[in-house]
């Protein structure tokens, strides 16, 4: 249970704040409202490479990590598919440097053809390392693209390709910096042992000046309905033959959501889990298994995949697969396998909520889902699914026709 | 707008755990934090892969100690623990096998009943050992066409020598050689109450408190633990490998030094976090901010129970690798000839203190803290001291430091790619 009180500010900023009386540390964290899926075809990867530029100095603050350091704190961002994330821990008492930090660069950005340059070079190194360097780093690259024609869900965050990348002008930059980075697309929450109110005034105090310049946001193609499967070989120097099998289901706010989450969880969540019970250790067909969803925003996936052993066949392999989601169409989960899941996710969600980071980092998480109660109410929404929404969630989502696999093969 | 204040960080002090011998000689450490509703039970036995005889045993060992006991087959313990949304893990280094159980305060008794078929009873299986190793070699095989395992594996070899228990590394066909016999054996000769301690955090109270004891004084005594002798470390300067189809070098460049009893440990961790141990490092800002050479550098002091060594690791592009190299030496070299900035080492202590803070923020974390202070033999008010002296060093003092222990000729290089 976490408490919380949120303001929305003139400028359309939303606000959000909790109190932790036990920790000297405090956490600020800033989420725009922009990811991957807000691209361009064409210019993929900008919304990472715009989070990589916003370490890059302002007019006032010419380094940002600086200041951070200084005060013995600790900066660090990431983007995904939905949303760029900005987020620091401090000493308690410098809280006001981080909000001083996070306001001065929401709107006095300073790049310059140098620093795009390196920032770029930076970028196509990452996807080096993460991406191409790496066995296996460009699986979920493809599965993405064979699972989606239209939703820009169909690239990864890191981009299509690093031609993308180096192709970013400080024109576009500007472009992205003015439509995205701006208060009433922000969400800045917070948790520390300080006053709630307190800590409202701090941001209207940090914030409250910051000028909106609205802009409508692009609409976002939403996939279309699949009726067909589909199917993809790839051949790479990898050790061994993995199979994914990916699935459309409903987005983060249906209540396919937590019924996905559930059923994947019953799948691989664990080593009693019915994939690595069946496929890993009595029938040793795989090296390992997971299932799980991809949590986006927009309608998601849910994927299965497994590396094989040596000696397993791929059509017995996806076989294999096939069955396991077939008992979860023909026969109901019983109570006890469900009361596993719903106390596995009540203790995540607990050891979820030992620190400010996690804390402040939920709530703007939630803030954006536009149900910021959910992060109170999510654990009473699973313990109350039953077996008959497992039955009914397996019946429309793992169908044939749905279904994108991707056999990542490994050259003999 | 104007820049607000920033403040000294207060004084970092975390309480001494409680400390009680059970019956059979163990000691359990208490850290109690009963505004949690869940609870932390960790058991440190000296049973790392330093300790074993066969290849693979150790890791074994600990990986395999939960599927199946006397009482429960694997998945009947794995169930019983996921029923709970229970937690157990292990890790295991050079020196010690860590063991954790992790679970919701109201879960406590019944994860805990696993737990002593986990810990006291284990059969290993001859079925599930054949998996076990199947499975690890095949995931050593494919670690091992990454360049930075390479590399890793590489570094330790050049820095101890293939016959040290630090810098060994087996072939992944030795898994082929793993009995149960091996592994049942180094069980019973290392996971007994006089070879390790246990540190439980969260929620303890009376209750929780004689359910842990019941546990745990149910652990042997009597242990008779290999005890590999260390030879003196063969090392090999500069070790260059080569990597089908890299797109990238993996690169190590370090010196073995001494662990944490050392005097000057301490500051050498302020040398090597200067070097590389934050996000503005005098290598980050060199390789990544002004080169674009690559994604991250790091550098490190690294603390064995019977050595220490500094650690500095990054990928680099393979087209860059040799400016790199030049780059990460011409670094070393300006700390052993120039002073630092007053501003910049406050600026590494300030960071010091404040990663500490962090380590220390929730309950798992200050049992952690507590866990590494035992090992090397310090209470808990250690952190406090520890900070004043990070906060004492002088710019000299780090010169002198970086002057006397980073010199060229001692310096190992390992590149793979």
């Amino acid at each position: 249970m976490i408490s919380y009180k949120k303001r929305i500010l003139k400028n359309g900023l939303t606000v959000v704040v909790n109190r932790d009386r036990l920790s000297k540390l405090s956490a600020v964290n800033l989420l725009y409202k922009v990811g991957a899926r807000n691209e361009d075809p064409d210019r993929t990867g900008f919304a990472h490479l715009f989070e990589h530029l916003m370490f890059r100095g302002t007019r006032d603050v010419p380094v940002y990590d600086l200041p951070v350091q200084m005060a013995s704190g600790e900066d660090n961002a990431f983007t995904n598919n939905d949303y760029t994330n900005f987020y620091l821990t401090l000493p308690v008492g410098n809280i006001e440097t981080a909000l001083w930090l996070e306001s001065d660069r929401m709107q006095g950005l300073d790049i310059t053809p140098e620093k795009l340059a390196t920032e770029q070079r930076v970028v196509i190194e990452e996807f080096r390392q993460r991406y191409l360097n790496q066995p296996y780093g460009d699986q979920t690259m493809l599965l993405r693209e064979l699972a989606y024609r239209v939703h820009p869900y169909r690239w990864s965050t890191i981009g299509r390709s690093p031609e993308h990348i180096e192709a970013a002008t400080l024109a576009d930059v500007e472009h992205f910096y003015r439509t995205h980075y701006r208060p009433s697309n922000a969400i800045l929450s917070m948790s520390a042992d300080l006053d709630e109110e307190a800590m409202l005034d701090l941001a209207e105090r940090w914030f409250g000046d910051l000028r909106d310049t609205p802009a409508a946001p692009a609409p976002i193609p939403q996939e279309p309905a699949q009726h067909e499967p589909r199917i993809q070989i790839v051949e790479r120097e990898v050790p061994a033959t993995t199979i994914s099998i990916a699935y459309h289901m409903g987005d983060r706010l249906s209540p396919d959501f937590c019924t996905g989450d559930l059923v994947s969880d019953m799948l691989s969540g664990g080593d009693s889990s019915r994939l690595y019970q069946h496929l890993v250790k009595q029938q040793r067909l795989f090296a390992s298994v997971n299932a799980y969803i991809s949590g986006d925003v927009d309608p998601g996936l849910f994927i299965l995949t497994g590396q094989l052993l040596p000696d397993t066949r791929e059509e017995e392999a996806i076989e294999a697969f096939h069955r396991e989601l077939e008992v979860l169409k023909e026969q109901p989960a019983t109570p006890y396998e469900l009361e596993k899941v719903k106390n596995k996710f009540e203790a995540n969600t607990l050891f979820g909520e030992l620190n400010v980071m996690n804390k402040a980092m939920n709530l703007g998480y939630y803030a954006f889902l536009g149900d910021l109660e959910l992060i109170n109410r999510e654990v009473a929404q699973y313990r109350s699914i039953t077996p008959e929404r497992i039955f009914d969630f397996s019946q429309r989502t793992f169908r044939t026709e749905n279904s994108s696999t991707l056999i990542y093969r490994a050259k003999r | 707008m104007k820049a607000p204040l920033t403040t000294i960080t207060p004084e970092i002090s975390i309480a001494d755990a409680e400390r009680i011998t059970l019956r059979n000689g163990l000691s359990l450490y208490i850290l109690s934090a009963e505004e949690f509703e869940i609870l932390r039970l960790s058991i440190v036995f000296r049973a790392g892969s330093a300790s074993q005889r066969v290849p693979f045993s150790a890791s074994a060992t600990a990986n395999l100690l939960a599927e199946g006991s006397e009482r429960m087959s694997a998945q009947a313990i794995s169930e019983a623990l996921d029923y709970h949304g229970s937690y157990f893990d292990v890790n295991i280094d050079r020196d010690y096998a860590y063991i954790n159980f992790a679970m919701l305060s109201k879960f406590v008794e019944p994860t805990l009943d696993v737990a002593a078929e986990i810990l006291l009873h284990p059969t290993f299986p001859e079925e599930e050992v054949a998996t076990y190793c199947a499975k690890r070699k095949q995931r050593l095989e494919i670690d091992r066409t990454k360049v930075d395992v390479r590399a890793r594996e590489a570094f330790a070899e050049a820095m101890f020598g293939p016959a040290h228990p630090y810098g060994q590394r087996f072939d992944e066909a030795a898994y082929d050689a793993l009995h149960r016999a091996d592994i049942e054996e180094f069980y019973h000769r290392h996971y007994t109450a006089d070879n390790g301690f246990a540190v439980c955090s969260g929620r303890v109270t009376e209750q929780e408190r004689q359910i842990i004891i019941r546990l745990l004084e149910q652990l042997p005594v009597g242990s008779t633990p290999y005890r590999n002798t260390l030879p003196a470390p063969q090392q090999q300067h500069e070790v260059r490998l080569a990597h089908n189809g890299a797109v990238q070098s993996s690169i190590r460049i370090g010196r073995l030094l001494f662990g944490r009893e050392h005097p000057d440990f301490l500051g050498m961790q302020v040398v090597a976090a200067a070097l590389g141990g934050y996000f503005g490092s005098r290598l980050m800002q060199n390789l990544r901010e002004r080169n674009g050479f690559t994604y991250g550098v790091i550098s490190a002091m690294v603390n064995f129970a019977h050595a220490g060594y500094l650690a500095i690791a990054t990928q680099v592009g393979t087209e860059v690798t040799e400016a790199a190299l030049r780059e990460i030496y011409a670094e070393i070299e300006r700390l052993r000839t120039e002073p630092m900035a007053e501003e910049e080492l406050q600026l590494v202590k300030n960071i010091m203190t404040g990663e500490m803070m962090r380590i220390l923020d929730g309950p798992f974390g200050v049992a952690d803290v507590t866990i590494e202070n035992i090992l090397c033999g310090h209470k808990n008010s250690i952190i406090a001291e520890n900070v004043a002296r990070i906060r004492a060093i002088t710019p000299a003092e780090v010169q002198q430091l970086a002057a006397r222990y980073l010199t060229r000729e001692e310096l190992i290089t390992v590149v793979v790619g």
